[in-house]
């Protein structure tokens, strides 16, 4: 497809604020965390934007999405405020858990994160809930249930897939496949190819995770045939994680195949809207500093707003 | 059997040295492997470079280190196809919470098959598993839930807070023919204490007393039962400490024994209130020795709800030394403060 006539400029330059919004966010995060600023367990997505990114283009608030562990980078990229998120963080009253949930359990009711959970697996069967009450319910928003490669291994997926497949349900089974569960490679975990497994029970689509207009074009696709109540989709996307699996570090696998030239989501879509004019240097430079100053405010609502007091705990 | 000398009363050989709780449950599953070929371990991330926190590092036979996918409940499932096929697995998770999703498996199959077939077979299966908290690990990464699994009948569940009594029921658990929970609390790992090289076990049912003393029994396991313990000292209370280092089978005995003498219990709990091990401790001295209490019985346990993630509520969730200490010397100084200020 000609990504340059399809791709129109309000959306090139969303997706493109978005993604610089979870890296300079998580690069932020990085850089602060050894200061034990941040009491919780961050699993960052450097490397890893272009797949939420490509993804909540195509979806409404209305629509559910859940997520596993690796929360930060799909939950701004649905829309969860960055103050929220970093008073979260925090410890703070003003997180979006309302410092009770931390790193891993993100909730944005408004823009529809209804949670997520930090026990691998679980959370796929809740997105196929989402996507029941959608049916029940005669509603048009759709579920999504968002998870790693290594998701892929509990038995919780494959009875996800069998019920939402036989349902006809309008869920996106989401993987963000970054090729590793913690240290161990996917040949470790995985003896299946998650592809074909999936295609065994619904429409089963692949995308470059580390390029947001690959994503973008299929979930379009996806989202399409849920939203005509033609059953669930399955959408893979290879993607990098270029952290370690936890915490403020840079992956330090050898071999992980990670060349952050090339396979940078961000600079991919900058050089694509160069080259088509959707964007000119000074827009490319103004992005980066406008977000650079909304996480500098993120940052000091989440250092000015209150801690939580321990009389909350008490049980009635 | 290379086990048969390591009955009850074996004596622990001499040629202890300082060891921390890590490398005690180390030497003890190395030690376990070496002696007998059918111990072999398994787990998600049980082979990886990190070794479990140190657990099951380098290892004398890593051939026999199986890691495995995120797939808790089949693994159990296969760990038990395992057992009843006569090998004797010891099957790791880094938390706690991760056994819930095996939770099929463990109550309804582990748990049950011996008693279902009339204990006909063998269930030689250590299903280990540490208990983390603290930043901000929130709700599911903090549990520990051992009530909950000594409730199932057909589990025994161990949790030691010495290094010492961490390798001998390591030895005991794995040589034992029916399942064992074994839980270990991630913050003992650290702790050092004297431990001999040589292999022993010590009973599992049978509780260590930590201080003696006259005025109060305090019963705590594992983490609680070392933070008790600093409470005692810190604060020089005249305390009875009981570690009941297993809490089933439990050895209702020795803390029958020490309440008849101390008129007054206290359990500290590091796990959820209701229904819990602290509430068992309660209701079984209230049944046995309840003309000896002097007071009513009091728990120290978790607030009965999920881990919060922030650090100021996490610091105000979790029981501190402190405050046991607190409670302990408001029991044995104001048994005159009225009855009703202990409900709550
Ligand atoms: C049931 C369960 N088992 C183990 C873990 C520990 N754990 C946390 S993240 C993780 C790796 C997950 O890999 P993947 O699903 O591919 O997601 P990624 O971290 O790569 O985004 C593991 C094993 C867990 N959280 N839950």
């Amino acid at each position: 497809m000609d990504r340059k006539a399809t791709l129109k400029r309000e959306d090139g330059l969303w997706m493109l604020r978005r993604m610089r919004l979870i890296r300079q966010t998580s690069e932020r995060i990085a850089r602060l965390y050894p200061t034990n600023v941040m009491e919780t367990p961050v699993h960052l997505c450097i490397g890893q934007e272009a797949v939420s990114v490509g993804l909540c283009r195509h979806l409404r608030d209305a629509d559910k999405m859940f997520l596993g562990h690796r929360t930060h980078g799909p939950a701004l990229a649905k829309g969860l405020p960055l103050p929220k998120l970093m008073a979260e963080l925090y410890g703070r009253t003003t997180g979006c858990s309302h410092a009770f949930g931390g790193s891993m359990h993100l909730i944005d009711l408004e823009h529809g994160l209804p949670g997520s959970s930090a026990i691998i697996g679980g959370s796929i069967a809740l997105g196929c809930g989402a996507a029941l009450a959608a049916q029940l319910g005669k509603n048009d928003y759709v579920g999504v249930s968002y998870f790693g490669d290594a998701a892929t291994n509990a038995g919780v997926f494959y009875e996800s897939m069998n019920f939402a497949a036989l349902r006809k349900l309008p869920v996106l089974f989401l993987c963000e496949d970054n090729g590793y569960s913690n240290v161990m490679p996917k040949s470790a975990h995985s003896a299946h190819d998650i592809v074909s497994v999936a295609r065994q029970f619904m429409t089963t689509l692949q995308a470059d995770g580390t390029d947001v207009l690959s994503v973008y074009e299929h979930t379009g696709e996806a989202v399409a045939q849920l939203r005509r109540g033609e059953g669930p989709v399955f959408l893979h996307c290879a993607t990098k994680r270029w952290m370690k699996h936890q915490g403020h570090e840079a992956c330090d696998i050898v071999d992980n195949g990670i060349d952050r030239e090339r396979d940078c989501p961000i600079r991919k879509l900058e050089a694509f809207l160069l080259k088509s004019r959707l964007i000119t240097p000074a827009e490319l430079a103004q992005i980066e500093q406008a977000v650079e100053a909304e996480i500098d405010a993120a940052i000091q609502f989440a250092e000015s707003s209150p801690f939580p007091d321990p009389s909350l705990l008490e049980v009635s | 059997m290379p086990w048969s000398r390591f009955d009850s009363n074996y004596e622990a050989p001499a040629g202890a040295r300082d060891i921390t709780y890590c490398a005690a449950i180390r030497e003890a599953i190395d030690q376990a492997m070496c002696l007998d070929p059918r111990v072999f371990c398994i787990g998600l991330d049980a082979d990886d470079k990190f070794g479990v926190f140190g657990s099951m590092s380098n290892l004398t036979h890593p051939e026999r280190v199986l890691g495995t996918p995120i797939s808790e409940n089949a693994m159990t499932g296969v760990a038990l196809g395992a057992a009843l096929s006569g090998m004797r697995p010891i099957h790791v998770h880094l938390r706690n919470d991760f056994l819930l999703v095996a939770m099929d498996q463990i109550a309804n199959y582990v748990a049950k098959w011996q008693d279902m077939f009339d204990h006909q077979v063998k269930v030689p299966l250590v299903i280990r598993s540490i208990i983390g908290r603290g930043w901000g690990c929130g709700a599911q990464h903090s549990q520990s839930l051992h009530g909950l699994f000594a409730q199932i009948p057909g589990l025994k569940v161990v949790m030691p807070s010495s290094p010492y009594d961490v390798k001998g029921l390591m030895l005991s658990a794995v040589k034992d023919d029916s399942p064992v929970l074994f839980l270990e609390h991630r913050w003992l790992y650290k702790n050092t204490g004297n431990v001999p090289e040589a292999m022993y076990t010590l009973p599992i049912g049978k509780a260590a007393t930590l201080r003696r003393g006259g005025s109060l029994t305090v019963v705590a396991t594992s983490l609680a039962a070392i933070h008790a313990l600093k409470a005692c000292e810190q604060q020089e209370l005249d305390v009875d400490l009981i570690d009941p280092r297993t809490i089933k089978p439990l050895d209702l005995d020795t803390i029958l024994a020490s309440v008849h003498r101390t008129g007054r219990l206290l359990v500290v709990d590091y796990d959820f209130p209701f229904a819990g091990f602290a509430s068992e401790v309660v209701a079984a001295v209230c049944e046995r020795a309840h003309e000896s209490l002097r007071q009513p019985p009091q728990r120290l346990c978790f607030p009965d709800r999920g881990m919060p993630s922030s650090g100021r509520l996490e610091r105000a969730y979790y029981p501190t030394p402190e405050r046991i200490g607190e409670l302990m010397r408001q029991m044995i100084l104001g048994s005159s403060i009225d009855a009703d200020s202990f409900v709550n």
